[in-house]
């Protein structure tokens, strides 16, 4: 006969036993009794840890918290899909509630005037004039140049300010005023010159800096409410590579002669 | 899983908040009680119920409706409270020299059986002497209820492995709690 180790005892008291005759075998035997006695004693011991008691509207207070974390579906932290389409645009438009500082709503100004000066002098179509000498530069290209380059190193000094918030952000445990002020008044930056960017037609920087909305959108919105749970996930995705491209974007921008 | 259940799952899937708030409510308690044995502590397990469900209202879509709802979140939920507890007891290596339950009474080794004994105590100082996975596996199957299938399939591991992870547990945790049976 097979002998019954604590194992089997075990895969009992749990209901898991394959063999149906292991109750009775267990109840015959004096030995087997004692021992399966034991082993119920000392786990319904067990019992006696139990969670602090939740009131009736725990799930509703959970709700409460996490309600304005739950992004709409598609919409996700860091998702490569989540490009400016028409879905985030409405959100971003519903969400874009300004808390901004003084200094911050200045800057935002100077930022929107020149987003709408770039978006102007963006790339029309070219007039042919016939009487021009052959081999002249016509002024509306050098105008192009111009904005392009414009546009190129103000999103450059965007993208620093962007690097040097994100770099506090992975390197503090503690949210401040500071950072989603900061983070609100470089979300609207950033999408004004997304803006700029796809009137000029340069629809790479376009990608790039629809990429970093939602990350914006959530250091703005769900840093300070978030658990510390959500702030050190954020944390690991921003380490995780956002940081990364952010840099590597805006070398690419200060390269001479390399437009992106 | 009941109609109604798969019909608030469908909806919430779509996006429906209503519906994600109705599952909010029906399974938050269950959620917290799971998280608390897990860490061990009340703050830890609040943080743990909500990144989970936010991590649930994301990935609702993935769930298959021929499977558990309750078994779906727990997995989520585990899979939180482990991610959870990693960096929080690496951080606490650096800032303080023991994490907070440590800091129970550590009579449980050898119990004065004269004294009123917080038993609950005792189960949790012995529970946190666990392995992760011996304390997951056991958690979910003594507390929780699931089948060791279901406790396997939730911690992604064998049946075998997952038997074998119970049988550890049960055995450290009768050894820890046996002086306590007289009492």
């Amino acid at each position: 006969m097979k002998h019954i180790t604590d194992e089997d005892l075990t895969l009992l008291f749990y209901g898991e036993h394959d063999d149906p005759e292991l109750a009775v075998r267990v109840a015959e035997s004096e030995e087997l009794s004692d021992r399966y006695d034991a082993l119920c004693a000392e786990l319904k011991l067990a019992d006696a840890y139990q969670p602090p008691q939740r009131g009736d509207d725990y799930g509703a207070e959970v709700w409460q918290r996490i309600e304005s974390q739950l992004v709409a579906p598609g919409v996700g932290a860091f998702r490569r899909e989540s490009k400016a389409g028409g879905r985030l645009g409405d959100w971003l438009a519903s969400l874009v509630q300004p808390r901004f500082s003084l200094a911050g709503a200045l800057s935002i100004a100077l930022v929107a005037v020149l987003a709408f000066t770039l978006g102007r002098n963006g790339p029309q179509e070219a007039i042919i004039n016939p009487n021009a000498p052959a081999g002249a530069t016509p002024a509306m290209a050098m105008a192009d140049i111009d904005s392009s380059r414009l546009l190129t190193h103000s999103v450059s000094t965007h993208l620093e300010q962007v690097n040097l918030v994100l770099t506090q952000f992975v390197n503090t445990s503690e949210t401040s005023s500071n950072e989603t002020e900061y983070a609100t008044d470089m979300l609207v930056a950033n999408r004004l010159y997304r803006q700029a960017a796809v009137q000029q037609g340069n629809h790479k920087l376009a990608a790039f800096l629809a990429d970093l909305e939602p990350l914006l959108i959530e250091l703005a919105y769900q840093a300070q409410s978030g658990s510390p749970a959500t702030r050190e996930r954020m944390q690991q995705e921003v380490k995780d590579g956002l940081l990364f491209r952010v840099r590597v974007m805006n070398k690419q921008l200060n390269k001479p002669e390399i437009s992106v | 899983m009941t109609r109604i259940e798969q019909k608030i799952i469908r909806k919430a899937a779509k996006g429906d908040r209503a519906a994600f708030r109705e599952l909010v409510l029906e399974h938050s308690h269950a959620m917290f009680r799971l998280a608390w044995r897990l860490s061990g502590d009340q703050n830890a397990a609040e943080d743990i119920v909500q990144e989970a469900f936010i991590k649930a209202w994301r990935k609702i879509g993935e769930f298959r409706m021929d499977s558990s709802f309750k078994s779906w979140l727990h997995r989520i939920t585990v899979n939180t409270a482990m991610d959870y507890l990693r960096k929080h007891v690496r951080r606490k290596q650096f800032e303080t020299p023991e994490p907070e339950f440590e800091t129970l009474d550590r009579a449980a080794d050898v119990p004065d059986t004269g004294t009123q004994i917080d038993i609950s105590r005792q189960t949790q100082v012995a529970m946190m002497d666990l392995s992760e996975a011996e304390r997951t596996a056991l958690l979910l199957k003594h507390y929780e209820g699931h089948s060791i299938q279901e406790v396997a399939r939730i911690m992604e591991i064998t049946t075998g492995a997952c038997k074998q992870n119970i049988f550890r547990a049960v055995k450290k945790m009768r050894i820890a709690l046996r002086p306590l049976v007289a009492t």
